[in-house]
C-alpha cells in the first residue's frame, strides 16, 4: 500500500507512525488517498483456511449473495444488486456442540476481520467448553492471519489436556492455570510464526481463553478481549480485568465510561507478539453454581455495553428471543453491535451451561 | 490478436445519504491490426463525393483528385465504391445500374480513378439520398463486418426536407460508420454533424478545395488502421439503480446514452464502432440507493465487448463514508472531463445564440467557453476562441464578441467543439 507521510491521526491527533494502517490510539483507519487506478480489493487473503473443504467450494461456487440471493460474479460482487460478497474470513460461526458456539464478524467500519475465534466443548451441555477469542491489533501488519492462527493453536492445546477429576479443587485450578499459559505460549508462537522477521509492524492480538471443566471455571486473559458469567440467579460477573489503558485510568478512580471513550480507550497495554513485552495471561478461577451463559467477546461487543449488569441483561433477552440457542443468540448479538455502528471487528462466543 | 484493457477513475467515496457516482473509464486498445485482415469478415469502404453544380469546375477537380488519393490508400482486397451525389445519389464506381462494390485491387483502383476524373459539376444537394445509396451498397457484401464511408459536401441539403434527411439517417444508423467533412463555408455544421455523430463518426471543415487530398489521405489511412469491426461499451448497473449517462469524453464528446440497447435486464449495451491502436475515454454516472455508512457495493460493470465477448473490464465502486476528507474528495479525471463537456456545450450554444442574433446569449456562453478552457487546458479550444471573440479576462471568462469573423473560423470552433484534451495524469 502506499506509505503516508502524516503523523498524527487525523481522527484523534494521536501520534501514529508511517507504517500504521490504524491509529494505535482511536483505531481510525489511516488509509491514506485511493491508489490513482482503485484496486478492486487490496485486502489481503488470509493464508489460514477457515474450513478447507468449504473453503474450497466457496472458490469453485461463491454461494448466494447475502443481500439479494442473486450469483456472485468473478469480480466478488453481485451480478444482481452489486453487493460485496463477503469473504470467508469476514464472517464465519462454530458450534462444536449444540450448547456452544461463536461468531465472528468484521463489523462495518472496517474493511477487514481482524478477529478470531476457536472453541471446543463436550456433547454432555454443561461438561466441558473451551472458549478462545483473539483480536488482531490493526494498527500491525497481517493481524488477520495471526489473529485465527493464535486462537486455533491455543483451543487445541486446552483441548489436549483434560485434569477433570484429578486431585483437590486448588490442585485442579493450578493445571488448568497451567493450561492456559501453555496455550497463550501456543498462541503467541503462532503470532510469530505468522510474522515476517523484518515487519516494521508486527502483527499482534489479543488473548482471552475461558476453561468450564465440569463446575470449574478459569478464564486468562492478555489485552482487553473479555469473559463473562451471567448466571440466571445471581449477579453477572466480569472475569477478566483488561490489560489496557482505560483499564489502569479505571484502577485509578476514572469512571468506567469516561475511561472507556477517552482518546486512548482502545490502547491496550499487553498482548501477544513480537513486540510484545509479556504474554502470560491473568487468571481468575470460579465454581460454577446454577445454569448461565458464560461468554468471551471482542471489544467491538463489549464497546457498546461495557458494564456486566447491562451486558448479561442484553444476553438473556436475546437468548429469550431465539429460544435459547446459543449460535442464534450469538449472530443475534453480533447484529446488535453492527446496528450499534459495528465500529470494529465483532466475536460473541457462548457457552449455555 | 487486439487487446484491449480498462482503467477507472473514480472518487468511491460517497457521504452518507449519497446516490450519484461518477466514473472516468479509460479503454485502450493495442495489436489491432488493419481492417479487413484479422480474419473477422471482410471491410467495405465507400467514398462519396458532393458533385452539386455548387462545387463548380474547380472544386470538383479538387474533389476528383481528393477522391484518387483516397483510393490509393484504400488497402488491397477492402471492398469498395465511390458515389457522387447532388440531388439525388449515383454509383460512380463501379458502373453499374444496380448497388455494387468490388474489392480493391490494381486493376479496379485504376479503373475508379478514371470513374472519378470523369466528375462534372450539376444539380442540388439531398445527402439522404446519398445515404440511402451508400447503405444499400454495402449491403449487396454480406461479409463485410466493417463498414466505412467518407462523406464529402459543400452546401446545404436544400433538396431535401429536414425531416427526411432525420428519417435517412435513422434509417441508416448502425449500418455503416461515415466521416464527413464540409468544403468551404456554405454547408451547415449542424445539419453534417447530425450525420457524423449518428453514424459515429468526425465531422470537420476544409477550408479550401486544396487541402482535401491531404484531409481524405488522412481519414481513410485512419478507417484501414482499424482492425477490431465493431465493439460496444455494455454498463451494467445494479438492480434499481438508473444508468443517469454514459459519455465518450476522449478524444471528442459525445453522448452515448440515447444508444442503448438491452443486453439483459441490468446490462446496456452501446455502440463505439470500428477500433484501432487507441484509447477512449467515457463517463459513466449511475445514481444508486443509497446504503448504510461503511457498506460498499458495485455501482457499475463497464466493459467492452465484442459480439458476445467481453474483452475489458472496469469495475465502478462505491462505498459510503463518514470521513469528510475522502467523500469530499474530486476526482480530477471526472472534473477534467465535466469541464470539457461543458466547453463543447458552451461553445455550441454560444455560436447557436450568435448566429441568431442573440449577442447577450453568446457572449455570455462564449464567455464561459474561454474560462472552462483555460481551466481544463484546452488551448486547442483557447486558441479557436480568440478568433471569434476578443478576451477581456481568461479567468472569469469576460469575452466580447469580435465584430468581423471569419466564418471558416467560426465553423472551425463549431466542427472542433467536441474535441477534448486528454487530462494529464
Amino acid at each position: 500500500m502506499t506509505s503516508t507521510t502524516q503523523t498524527v491521526c487525523p481522527s484523534c491527533g494521536g501520534p501514529i507512525s508511517q507504517a500504521d494502517h490504524f491509529c494505535e490510539a482511536c483505531g481510525a483507519e489511516l488509509t491514506p488517498a485511493t491508489p490513482a487506478t482503485p484496486a478492486i480489493d487490496t485486502d489481503t487473503e488470509p493464508t489460514v483456511e477457515l474450513n478447507p473443504a468449504a473453503a474450497r467450494g466457496a472458490e469453485a461456487a461463491p454461494g448466494p449473495c447475502r443481500s439479494c440471493g442473486g450469483t456472485i460474479g468473478p469480480d466478488g460482487y453481485c451480478e444482481t444488486c452489486g453487493t460485496k460478497a463477503t469473504k470467508p474470513r469476514d464472517h464465519f460461526s462454530e458450534q462444536p456442540a449444540p450448547w456452544v458456539a461463536a461468531v465472528c464478524d468484521r463489523g462495518i467500519r472496517h474493511s477487514r476481520n481482524e478477529d478470531a475465534v476457536a472453541i471446543a466443548a463436550d456433547p454432555e451441555p454443561g461438561s466441558r467448553a473451551l472458549l478462545v477469542v483473539c483480536d488482531g491489533v490493526s494498527s500491525s501488519l497481517d493481524s488477520d492471519v495471526a489473529s485465527l492462527a493464535a486462537a486455533r493453536a491455543a483451543r487445541d492445546v486446552l483441548e489436549a489436556g483434560n485434569a477433570q477429576g484429578m486431585g483437590t479443587e486448588s490442585s485442579r485450578i493450578s493445571a488448568v492455570v497451567a493450561r492456559l499459559k501453555a496455550a497463550a505460549d501456543a498462541a503467541s508462537d503462532a503470532v510469530l510464526a505468522n510474522t515476517s522477521p523484518d515487519s516494521p509492524n508486527p502483527a499482534s492480538c489479543t488473548f482471552v481463553a475461558t476453561v468450564l471443566e465440569g463446575d470449574l471455571l478459569v478464564a486468562g486473559v492478555v489485552g482487553d478481549s473479555r469473559a463473562y458469567w451471567f448466571p440466571d440467579n445471581a449477579e453477572a460477573v466480569a472475569l477478566t480485568v483488561d490489560d489496557s489503558w482505560a483499564a489502569e485510568l479505571i484502577a485509578t478512580g476514572v469512571p468506567r465510561h469516561e475511561a472507556e471513550t477517552g482518546p486512548q480507550a482502545h490502547a491496550i497495554t499487553r498482548w501477544l507478539g513480537k513486540d510484545a513485552p509479556d504474554h502470560t495471561p491473568r487468571t481468575t478461577s470460579m465454581k460454577v453454581v446454577g445454569p448461565g451463559w458464560l461468554m468471551a467477546c471482542s471489544d467491538g461487543l463489549w464497546n457498546y455495553c461495557s458494564e456486566a449488569a447491562p451486558l448479561a441483561d442484553l444476553t438473556r433477552q436475546t437468548a429469550a428471543a431465539h429460544n435459547g440457542d446459543p449460535l442464534a443468540t450469538a449472530s443475534a448479538l453480533v447484529d446488535w453491535a453492527n446496528a450499534q455502528g459495528g465500529q470494529d471487528n465483532i466475536t460473541v462466543a457462548l457457552a449455555r451451561i | 490478436m487486439a487487446e484491449f484493457s480498462a482503467s477507472v477513475y473514480q472518487n468511491e467515496f460517497l457521504p452518507d445519504g449519497g446516490t450519484d457516482v461518477h466514473a472516468i473509464v479509460t479503454v485502450s486498445c493495442s495489436g489491432a491490426g488493419s481492417a479487413g485482415q484479422t480474419g473477422s469478415g471482410d471491410a467495405g469502404e465507400i467514398i462519396i463525393v458532393d458533385t452539386s453544380g455548387s462545387m463548380g469546375a474547380e472544386g470538383v477537380r479538387a474533389a476528383a483528385f481528393a477522391a484518387q488519393t483516397a483510393l490509393d490508400q484504400i488497402l488491397d482486397g477492402v471492398w469498395f465504391a465511390v458515389i457522387s451525389g447532388n440531388d439525388r445519389a449515383q454509383l460512380a464506381f463501379p458502373p453499374s445500374p444496380e448497388p455494387v462494390m468490388v474489392k480493391m485491387d490494381q486493376f479496379t483502383r485504376r479503373a475508379a480513378k478514371d470513374a472519378v476524373a470523369r466528375f462534372f459539376a450539376d444539380g442540388g444537394t439531398a445527402m439522404g439520398t446519398w445515404l440511402r445509396l451508400a447503405s444499400r451498397v454495402f449491403a449487396t457484401v454480406p461479409s463485410l463486418t466493417q463498414k466505412h464511408a467518407l462523406l464529402l459536401t459543400d452546401g446545404e441539403n436544400q433538396h431535401e426536407s429536414p425531416e427526411v434527411l432525420t428519417q435517412t439517417i435513422e434509417a441508416v444508423t448502425g449500418q455503416f460508420q461515415c466521416d464527413c467533412r464540409g468544403v468551404g463555408v456554405a454547408w451547415q455544421v449542424n445539419e453534417v454533424r447530425r450525420i457524423a455523430t449518428a453514424l459515429l463518426g468526425t465531422v470537420d471543415i476544409i477550408p479550401a478545395p486544396d487541402q482535401l487530398a491531404a484531409e481524405f489521405s488522412k481519414i481513410i489511412q485512419n478507417a484501414m488502421s482499424k482492425g477490431v469491426a465493431q465493439a460496444d461499451m455494455r454498463v451494467w448497473a445494479p438492480q434499481g439503480a438508473q444508468v443517469l449517462f454514459v459519455r465518450q469524453v476522449a478524444p471528442t464528446v459525445d453522448d452515448l446514452t440515447s444508444r442503448r440497447t438491452e443486453v439483459n435486464a441490468l446490462t446496456g449495451a452501446y455502440p463505439t464502432g470500428s477500433w484501432g491502436d487507441e484509447s477512449r475515454d467515457y463517463h459513466v454516472a449511475i445514481r444508486l440507493a443509497a446504503k448504510g455508512i461503511g457498506q460498499e457495493q458495485l455501482a457499475a460493470r463497464v466493459q467492452l465487448a465484442i459480439g458476445s465477448d467481453v474483452v475489458a473490464q472496469g469495475l465502478v465502486r462505491a462505498l459510503w463514508s463518514e470521513d469528510e476528507a475522502l467523500t469530499t474528495r474530486i476526482s480530477p479525471e471526472v472534473a477534467h472531463y465535466t469541464g470539457q463537456t461543458e466547453l463543447a456545450d458552451a461553445i455550441q450554444e454560444g455560436l447557436a445564440a450568435k448566429a441568431a442574433g442573440d449577442t447577450a446569449t453568446a457572449t455570455t456562453k462564449l464567455g464561459r467557453a474561454v474560462q472552462l478552457a483555460a481551466q481544463t487546458g484546452n488551448e486547442e479550444a483557447t486558441t479557436r476562441l480568440r478568433k471569434v471573440v476578443d478576451i477581456d479576462d481568461q479567468d472569469n471568462g469576460t469575452v466580447r464578441l469580435k465584430r468581423t469573423v471569419e466564418k471558416a473560423d467560426e465553423m472551425a470552433l463549431d466542427t472542433a467543439s467536441t474535441k477534448t484534451t486528454r487530462v494529464k495524469k
